[in-house]
C-alpha cells in the first residue's frame, strides 16, 4: 500500500476492483466502515455480489480480465470533462513533458512502436522523453576513497510545454498529456460496456461519483489485490490505477493512495525481500548477465541521474559489504563478481517456467519453502506429473502438503511405484514459535516473540537456512565445487551466543558501521540511525535499504523491546508514552511500529500540499510549509532539509524516487506497454478485441507452450475464476487442519447463475464437473443471485468462480485441485499466472 | 388464558423493568456484518466447543450459512438470505443475520426450567446456564420463541447425558471486564458490548441512518421484544431475512406452568409428566432445523428432506 490500512478512514470515495476486502482482508472493514460513517461512498467493481459489494454504496458487475478498459474509459471520462486536479497534474506529473516522435500505438494491430519481432519484445526507448540539452550528473561523495569507479548518468533536461493547457505550442501534440488523452479516446463509455457487461447508467455513476475525488481537497482511495495482478497483463491492471490517481491528485494525499491488499501475512515482507528472480532487496535489479555483468555496469545502469535514487551506489555496496563482509574490496568490485547472475532466458526461472524446466528433465531438485505449488500454481496436474522427473523435493512447511505428497495424488496411484523422485520433509515452526519480523500491507514492521517451543522437531527456517548453509560450506571446503568465492567468501554470522538468531539479521537488514574486524557473532556492531547514513565505500553494511532505522537503538542491540519496530505509542528509548499518539489525527501514528521507508505512512506525502507547500484539504495535513519551517505530521517523503535549515517548497519535489522527478503517465519502465492497453485474456469468451487488433497482449509469457493446451470459446464458452473465501487460507494446509474452519465453510463449490444452472440441469447443491483441455474437476455447486450473466458484444456471457482451498490431503475436509484447469501463462513484467479469467464449460456429474 | 398471559406479562416486566435500564446488551448491526463468521470461530474456541473431525462429515447446505443452525456444539452461526432486490441497483437485498440466544428480559426458557439450570445473570440481564443442574428435559427449546436451546449429548440414548448448550453471554468474560468473545474478534465493529441503553441509542441512530440511505426496512429488533432482549439487533433489510418471529411471545403454556408452580407445589418430575407432551407436541414455536433452497424457493426439512413450504416469489411471497 502506498498509505496504510489506518488511512483508509480518510477517504471521500473508495473504489474496490479486483479486490474482495472484507472477505479476504477482514481488517480493512474497520476503516472503510470509519470512512462511511464519516460521509465516504463506497463503489465496489466485481464480477460477484460478494460479501464486500453488499455493504458498497454502488455495485457495478464486470467481467474478469476487463479491467483496464474499465479504467481507461474513467481516464477517458476524467479528461473529456475536465475533471482532473489540474494543478496537480501540471506540478507533479509528466503530463507536460514532450515524448520522441518514435512514440506511436496503432490500434488496428494493437502494437506500441518500438515491437522487435525476432526478439518478441520491445524497444522500450521508443517511448522516452525529447532531451532539451544534458549536463554532468556527479556527486562529491562519488569520488570518496573506496567507492567504486563509475561514471553517473548525465542529468537530462526535458523538453516540456507550459501546462496541460499550452494547446498552441506547436509540440502539444507530443506531449504525455496530448498522447493520453488521444490514446484513451477511443474507451468510451459504450465501448467500455461492450467489453466488460456492466450498463452504461451504472457505469456513469461510478464514473462520475469517483472522478469527483478530482476536487483538490478529496480524496478517493483504490484498493485492489489479486483481481488486479492475476493477469497476463496485471502490472498494466495496477500501473493504470496510478494513472487515474495522478490524474485526480489521490497519490500522496491522506485518505488516497493506490493500495494492495497483500494476501500471505508476510508477502509484503516477501517482495520487499527480492523472492523474485530479477530482483534485488529493497526493489532494486539483481546482477544479470545481459545488462549488469560487472558493478561498473550496474553502477552506470541503475541510479536515477537525480532524485534519491542517485544514492543506488550506496545501497548496491553496502548490500555486497553485508554479503561478503571483509572479504569485499573496492579492489575486487566488492566481491559482485561472485554473484550469480541473472540468465538472459531468466524468465524460464520464474514459477510457470520452473515446472517447465522439470518437465524437460533439466531441473532436478526443487525446494518448496512455505508454499504449496502443486495446488497453488496454475495447470497443477501438469506441474505434479513435471515434478515426478525430479531427483529430490524438499518442503518445509507446518502439515505434510499436496506437494509433499505430490506422488500420491488420485491421478498417481498407478504410476506412483515408478516415481523415484526422494522427499524430504521439513517441519516448520509456526509463527507462534519462533521470534522475528513480520510486516503487514501497510508496510508497518513489527517484531513478534516466541510464545511457545516449536513442537516436536519444528524448526524456525531460519535454523533450517543455517543447517543448510553450513552443510553446504563443509562440503565446499571438503570436497571443492563450482564457483567457490561464491560460497566460501560470505560473511555469515548471524550467531547469539553460538546459535543462530534474528537479531543480527536484524541489525543486517536495518544497517550497520562495518569494518574488517566486525563479526556479527562476537559482538553488536553500531546500528544506522537511518538508510541516510549508509555509504558507497564500504565503511557500511545493509542487506535491505529500504528497513534503515526499524532496528536502530544501540543501547541494547539484543533487545527487540526497545526498538522502533516494538513501539506501542510509546519513545522506544525511554518506554513512555507519547503525549500525541495521532498528530494531525489522521490515523498516522508514528509511534506505533515502524513503517518502511524512514517510519513514512504515506508515500508521495509532499503531493498532499500544493506548490506552495500549502495542504490540498486543511483537515488532512500530513505535511504544510508554514513559510518558515514544515509541519510534519507524517515524516516527509521529499528533501525537506532539516529542522534549523528547512528546504523551502519549490525546492522540495515529489516524486523524487523518479529520475524526472515526477511522476510518469507515458513511461519506459514496463516492458509491454508505454500505457496501459486492453487486451482480452488468454482464454477469452470473446471473438476481437473490440478496442484495438491484438485479442492477447503481444508481450504475454509462456503462451506457446505446448502444457498449456489453450481451449477455445466455442467448445468452452463459460468464462471461469478463482478465489479465496473468508473462512479458509491459500491452499488450505493449514487452515482444512482446524475442524472449526472446516465447519464454517466444509465443501469446495463453484458459485454459479440461476440462469446458467438452469441452462445446464444443475440444481443448488448438485455434483458438477468443470473440464477444459488441461483437466477435470468435480466439485459442488452453489446457485446464486449473486453471479449473473453478462451482455458482452452482445452475447450473453455466463462466469462461474471457483474457491481453491481444496486438494486430496489433509484429514477432515478433502476436495480437488482446482488450479488444475488454470492456464499456466504470465506477465512480460512479474510473471504472474492468469488465475483469474478462463475458458471451461461445466456439466452435472 | 389471554388475560392470564396479559397480567403475567405486566408484572414479569414491572420487576425486571428496575434493573433492566442498567444492564448489559450486545449490539448487532447487521448492516456492518461482513458475514466473516470469525465470531463463530471465537465462540468456539472461547467456549471450547467441539467440530465434527470425521472425514468430509461436516454438513453443507449448498449455502453460505455453516452450520446451518445452531446445534447441540454450535451457539451462534451467521444466516445468510438472498431475497429479491428492492433496489435496482443490486441484484439481491442480501441479508446477513445472526442466529443466538437473544438474552431476553422475560425469557421463557428461565421460566420453564424446572431446575433453575437456565437463570439470569442479574448483574447483566444476560441469561446464562448450569449445565450440572440441567436434566435434559428440553423445554427450554419448545419454550424459546427464538428456538435457540440446543442441548449436548443428545446422541446419547439414555437420556441422562442431555445437558443445555446454548450462549451464555460470555458471562464469565464480561465478570473480568472482558467483551463477549464473538464480539472481541469482530472487525467491522458489527458486534459492540455496552450499557443496553446506549446499545438501543446506537441502534436507533444506525437505524435513522440507514433510512436515510434508502434502506426503508430498517429497524431495531429487541428494544422491547420479550421485555426487551440483551441482544439489539439492527435489521438492514426486511425481518423476514433475519428468522426472526415478528411478535416473540410466551406461550400461554409456558406461562402457566410458571404460575403453577408454586401455587401447586408440582415438583419438576410431575411438571415434566404433564407438560412434556403438551410442549413438544408443537404448542408453542417449534422451529425443525430447515433450509431454504435458493432455486426453487422451497423450505425443505433438513432430516427428512421433505419440502414443508414453497414459497410463490411471483405472488409476492417472503
Amino acid at each position: 500500500m502506498t498509505g496504510h490500512y489506518c488511512d483508509l478512514k480518510n477517504a471521500d470515495v473508495l473504489l474496490s476492483c479486483g479486490s474482495n476486502n472484507l472477505e479476504n482482508h477482514p481488517v480493512s472493514s474497520k476503516w472503510v466502515q470509519r470512512a462511511l460513517d464519516a460521509g465516504a461512498t463506497w463503489i465496489v467493481v466485481d464480477p460477484r455480489y460478494t460479501r464486500t459489494a453488499s455493504q458498497a454504496d454502488i455495485y457495478c458487475p464486470i467481467r474478469s480480465g476487463t479491467d483496464i478498459a474499465f479504467y481507461g474509459g474513467l481516464i477517458n471520462y476524467i479528461i473529456e470533462n475536465r475533471l482532473e486536479q489540474t494543478e496537480y497534474v501540471n506540478e507533479y506529473t509528466n503530463a507536460t513533458y514532450l515524448i520522441k516522435d518514435t512514440y506511436d500505438f496503432d490500434p488496428e494491430t494493437g502494437f506500441f512502436s518500438g515491437w522487435i519481432e525476432e526478439k518478441h519484445k520491445y524497444d522500450t526507448s521508443m517511448w522516452g522523453y525529447q532531451i532539451e540539452s544534458e549536463s554532468d550528473g556527479s556527486q562529491p561523495w562519488m569520488s570518496a576513497p573506496g567507492v567504486p569507479e563509475y561514471t553517473p548518468k548525465s542529468i537530462k533536461k526535458i523538453k516540456r510545454i507550459e501546462s496541460i493547457d499550452d494547446t498552441s505550442n506547436p509540440d502539444y501534440d507530443h506531449s504525455v498529456w496530448a498522447i493520453m488523452k488521444k490514446h484513451y479516446s477511443r474507451y468510451t463509455i459504450d465501448v467500455v460496456c461492450d467489453i466488460c457487461g456492466m450498463d452504461a447508467e451504472t457505469l456513469e455513476l461510478v464514473y462520475k461519483t469517483y472522478a469527483s475525488t478530482g476536487a483538490p481537497e478529496k480524496a478517493g482511495t483504490i484498493l485492489y489485490a489479486l483481481g488486479q495482478t492475476q493477469h497476463h497483463y496485471g502490472s498494466e491492471n495496477t500501473r493504470i490505477m496510478t494513472l487515474v490517481q495522478l490524474l485526480l491528485g489521490n497519490a500522496g494525499v491522506a485518505g488516497g493512495g493506490v493500495n494492495a491488499l497483500r494476501g500471505e501475512p508476510n508477502v509484503q515482507g516477501g517482495t520487499d525481500m527480492a523472492m523474485l528472480v530479477y530482483d534485488w532487496p529493497g526493489y532494486l535489479k539483481w546482477p544479470s548477465v545481459e545488462n549488469t555483468p560487472t558493478l561498473r555496469k550496474w553502477l552506470e545502469t541503475q541510479p536515477n541521474a537525480q532524485g534519491y535514487y542517485v544514492n543506488k551506489p550506496k545501497f548496491i555496496v553496502s548490500g555486497l559489504k553485508e554479503w561478503y563482509g571483509k572479504n569485499a574490496q573496492v579492489e575486487n568490485d566488492y566481491g559482485y563478481d561472485w554473484l550469480p547472475k541473472v540468465p538472459k532466458n531468466g524468465d524460464i526461472y520464474t514459477t510457470i517456467g520452473t515446472f517447465e524446466l522439470m518437465d524437460q528433465g533439466i531441473m532436478k531438485g526443487y525446494f518448496a519453502w512455505g508454499q504449496n505449488p502443486a495446488v497453488s500454481d496454475p495447470n497443477a496436474k501438469f506441474n505434479r506429473n513435471a515434478m515426478c522427473n525430479l531427483d529430490w523435493l524438499v518442503v518445509a512447511d507446518w502439515v505434510v502438503t499436496a506437494t509433499a505428497s505430490f506422488w500420491d495424488a488420485p491421478d498417481m496411484q498407478d504410476r506412483k511405484k515408478d516415481i523415484k523422485t526422494e522427499v524430504y520433509f521439513m517441519p516448520a515452526a509456526l509463527i507462534y514459535e519462533k521470534s522475528g519480523t513480520i510486516l503487514n500491507s501497510g508496510r508497518w514492521m513489527q517484531w513478534r516473540q516466541k510464545a511457545v517451543e516449536p513442537v516436536d522437531q519444528a524448526k524456525p527456517d531460519y535454523e533450517m537456512c543455517d543447517m543448510l548453509w553450513r552443510e553446504i560450506v563443509n562440503l565446499y571446503q571438503d570436497e571443492g565445487g563450482a564457483c567457490p568465492e561464491a560460497i566460501l567468501n560470505v560473511k555469515w554470522d548471524y550467531y547469539v551466543d553460538g546459535k543462530i538468531d534474528p537479531r543480527p539479521v536484524a541489525w543486517a537488514l536495518n544497517g550497520y558501521k562495518i569494518d574488517d574486524s566486525t563479526n556479527l557473532g562476537a559482538a553488536a556492531p553500531e546500528l544506522l540511525d537511518s538508510f541516510t547514513g549508509l555509504a558507497a565505500d564500504g565503511t557500511t553494511a545493509n542487506a535491505i535499504w529500504i528497513y534503515g532505522g526499524f532496528y536502530a537503538n544501540n543501547a541494547d542491540p539484543y533487545d527487540p523491546s526497545i526498538q522502533r519496530i516494538s513501539r506501542r505509542h510509546t519513545n522506544e528509548k525511554t518506554g513512555q508514552l507519547v503525549p500525541d499518539k495521532d498528530p494531525g489525527g489522521l490515523g498516522l501514528y508514528p509511534n506505533w511500529a515502524f513503517s518502511w521507508p524512514a517510519n513514512r505512512r504515506v508515500i508521495y506525502n509532499r503531493a498532499s500540499a500544493d506548490a506552495n507547500g500549502k495542504p490540498w484539504n486543511p483537515n488532512r495535513v500530513l505535511v504544510e510549509w508554514t513559510g518558515e519551517t514544515w509541519i510534519r505530521n507524517d515524516v516527509p517523503d521529499f528533501a525537506w532539509g532539516t529542522v534549523d535549515a528547512p528546504n523551502p517548497p519549490e525546492k522540495c519535489t515529489a516524486f523524487f524516487m523518479k529520475d524526472e522527478e515526477h511522476a510518469n503517465f507515458v513511461t519506459t519502465g514496463m516492458k509491454d506497454a508505454p500505457l496501459p492497453e486492453h487486451y482480452e485474456p488468454f482464454e477469452t469468451p470473446v471473438e476481437k478485441n473490440l478496442l484495438n487488433g491484438s485479442i492477447n497482449s503481444p508481450m504475454i509469457k509462456f503462451a506457446d507452450n505446448e502444457s498449456v493446451k489453450k481451449g477455445d470459446r466455442k467448445q468452452y464458452p463459460i468464462v471461469a475464476t478463482t478465489y479465496s473465501i473468508t473462512e479458509h487460507w491459500q491452499t488450505g494446509a493449514q487452515t482444512r487442519m482446524c475442524p472449526v474452519l472446516d465447519e464454517i465453510q466444509p465443501r469446495q463449490y463453484i458459485e454459479i447463475s440461476e440462469q446458467l444452472a438452469k441452462e445446464k440441469g444443475i440444481a443448488n447443491g448438485d455434483d458438477v464437473i468443470v473440464f477444459n483441455n488441461r483437466s477435470s474437476v468435480k466439485v459442488s455447486a452453489l446457485v446464486t443471485k449473486r453471479i449473473q450473466p453478462l451482455k458482452v458484444h452482445g452475447e450473453t456471457v455466463h462466469l462461474i468462480g471457483m474457491l481453491h482451498h481444496w486438494d486430496w490431503t489433509n484429514r477432515y475436509s478433502k476436495g480437488e485441485v482446482v488450479n488444475e484447469l488454470t492456464p499456466n501463462v504470465g506477465d512480460p513484467n512479474s510473471y504472474i499466472p492468469e488465475y483469474k479469467a478462463f475458458l471451461v464449460d461445466v456439466k452435472k456429474a | 388464558m389471554a388475560t392470564i398471559q396479559h397480567e403475567y406479562d405486566r408484572k414479569h416486566l414491572d420487576e425486571r423493568n428496575e434493573y433492566k435500564a442498567s444492564t448489559k446488551a450486545i449490539l448487532f448491526d447487521s448492516s456492518r456484518c461482513s458475514g466473516c463468521k470469525a465470531c463463530m470461530v471465537a465462540c468456539k474456541t472461547w467456549n471450547q466447543l467441539p467440530s465434527p473431525t470425521a472425514t468430509n462429515s461436516q454438513p453443507w447446505y449448498a449455502s453460505l450459512q455453516c452450520p446451518y443452525d445452531l446445534g447441540s456444539n454450535t451457539r451462534l452461526t451467521i444466516t445468510f438470505r438472498e431475497m429479491e432486490s428492492t433496489n435496482p441497483g443490486r441484484p439481491i437485498d442480501w441479508a446477513i443475520g445472526r442466529r443466538a440466544c437473544m438474552h431476553c428480559t422475560d425469557a421463557a426458557c428461565v421460566t420453564v426450567c424446572p431446575t433453575g439450570a437456565l437463570f439470569y445473570d442479574e448483574e447483566t440481564g444476560m441469561v446464562s446456564h448450569n449445565a450440572e443442574k440441567c436434566i435434559g428435559c428440553s423445554y427450554c427449546r419448545g419454550a424459546c420463541p427464538f428456538d435457540v436451546p440446543r442441548h449436548t449429548g443428545s446422541d446419547d440414548l439414555s437420556g441422562v447425558n442431555i445437558r443445555i448448550n446454548k450462549c451464555t453471554g460470555c458471562v464469565d468474560r464480561i465478570k473480568h471486564g472482558m467483551d463477549p468473545a464473538c464480539v472481541t474478534t469482530c472487525q467491522p465493529g458489527a458486534l459492540t458490548f455496552g450499557d443496553r441503553d446506549e446499545m438501543i441509542a446506537i441502534a436507533e441512530k444506525r437505524v435513522e441512518v440507514l433510512k436515510a440511505k434508502g434502506f426503508d426496512k430498517a429497524r431495531v429488533y429487541g428494544a422491547t421484544e420479550m421485555g426487551g432482549t440483551h441482544v439489539i439487533y439492527v435489521l438492514k433489510y426486511d425481518i423476514a431475512g433475519y428468522e426472526l418471529p415478528e411478535n416473540p411471545g410466551i406461550s400461554w403454556m409456558t406461562t402457566a406452568s410458571e404460575i403453577m408452580k408454586p401455587v401447586l407445589g408440582i415438583g419438576f418430575i410431575a411438571l415434566i409428566a404433564g407438560l412434556g407432551g403438551c410442549l413438544l407436541s408443537g404448542v408453542g414455536y417449534k422451529r425443525d432445523e430447515l433450509r431454504y433452497d435458493e432455486v426453487n424457493h422451497d423450505v425443505i426439512n433438513v432430516e427428512t428432506g421433505e419440502v414443508v413450504k414453497h414459497i410463490d416469489k411471483e405472488a409476492g411471497e417472503r
